[in-house]
């Protein structure tokens, strides 16, 4: 497999807990790899200088969308990706699956992760996950799995369709809107379920702001 | 003169006083100074001398001067805080596009 054409993307914010651990295991897995720091205050990018040549920042906190979409085009248009992989900088995903993601990308535009709805995760977790989904099928007209996961990999000609427009969290909702909406073909791969940050990630403020925003996708294209 | 026109003057100098410190620091130019200076040196006068406005208010078929002060300010309220949105959604676009632009231009340069 040509696996400098499928490029690892880990959007990452004050995320120096973690980083060096998870770069460490993704290295010796799939050493094509981006770490976009997206205006950390912390050691994040000194961490990510030390395992790839390819760390790029933000000069301020733009958000994960921002930070996912940096590190998109940099490697579509600098490095010459196929297609781009998506990993969470705060060690939540087994760097083992990655090459699975590359090879399903090969075969379908989309490919998401999907956790499983065990007692790992939260219930208001599992509720708000189900609720998502359900939002983007009455609305978009196709359902959407486990829509929060981060691990989620796309083809260049999916990313250019989908070319999502919000910085923040918002991203993994925009981009299974799109995913409906465009009817993209798109495969599943089951990971396991690793909490274990429960404080990060979307916000309660979040959640509400989603529902006019789904709507306000529902009729822009 | 009542209370209320003496408080509502009082707000109008006190706005000019904040026009004047704001162009004194270079953040207004001077047609933008003259414009708020005008705006509120009006809005003064109208305090004083509501009457000027009664002929229009009844044209319209307000009860009263103030309720058609009020529907204009509501008016221009909804107009300012819509550029504003406008304004902000613009600026966080721009300063989204720039930083990105700058993080991967920068990537370039060290290289």
């Amino acid at each position: 497999m040509d696996k400098e054409l499928y490029w690892l993307i880990i959007p990452a914010y004050n995320e120096s807990a973690y980083l060096a651990k998870v770069l460490k295991k993704v290295k010796k897995k799939w050493p094509h790899f981006v770490v976009v720091d997206d205006g950390s205050r912390d050691e994040t990018l000194k961490i990510a200088k030390r395992y790839t040549p390819h760390a790029l920042t933000h000069a301020v906190n733009l958000g994960k969308g921002a930070a996912m979409k940096t590190g998109s085009e940099y490697a579509f248009r600098k490095l010459g990706a196929k297609g781009v992989i998506f990993f969470d900088a705060d060690d939540q995903h087994d760097a083992e699956l990655i090459a699975q993601f590359a090879e399903e990308l090969k075969k379908h535009p989309v490919v998401l992760g999907v956790r499983s709805f065990d007692n790992q995760m939260p219930l208001m977790r599992i509720m708000m996950n189900r609720l998502g989904s359900v939002l983007i099928m009455i609305l978009f007209g196709g359902y959407v799995p486990d829509i929060p996961c981060g691990f989620k990999a796309l083809s260049k000609s999916a990313y250019k369709k989908i070319n999502w427009k919000s910085t923040d969290y918002m991203v993994e909702m925009e981009i299974a809107a799109r995913v409906a909406q465009y009817d993209l073909e798109y495969s599943e791969i089951a990971i396991p379920t690793v909490y274990h940050d429960l404080d990060r990630g979307m916000t309660i403020l979040d959640t509400i702001h989603i529902i006019p925003q789904c709507i306000a996708w529902r009729f822009q294209s | 003169m009542s209370v209320f026109q003496i408080i509502a003057t009082l707000f109008a100098l006190f706005m000019m006083y904040t026009v004047k410190l704001f162009s004194a620091k270079k953040a207004l130019g001077a047609v933008e100074t003259s414009f708020w200076i005008s705006i509120w040196a009006f809005f003064i006068f109208l305090t004083l001398f509501p009457d000027v406005l009664r002929g229009i208010s009844q044209s319209l078929h307000f009860a009263r001067v103030f309720d058609l002060l009020l529907v204009a300010a509501l008016m221009l309220l909804s107009v300012i805080v819509f550029v504003n949105y406008l304004r902000h959604k613009m600026l966080e676009r721009k300063i989204e596009e720039l930083v990105r632009k700058i993080s991967i231009d920068l990537k370039d340069i060290r290289k």
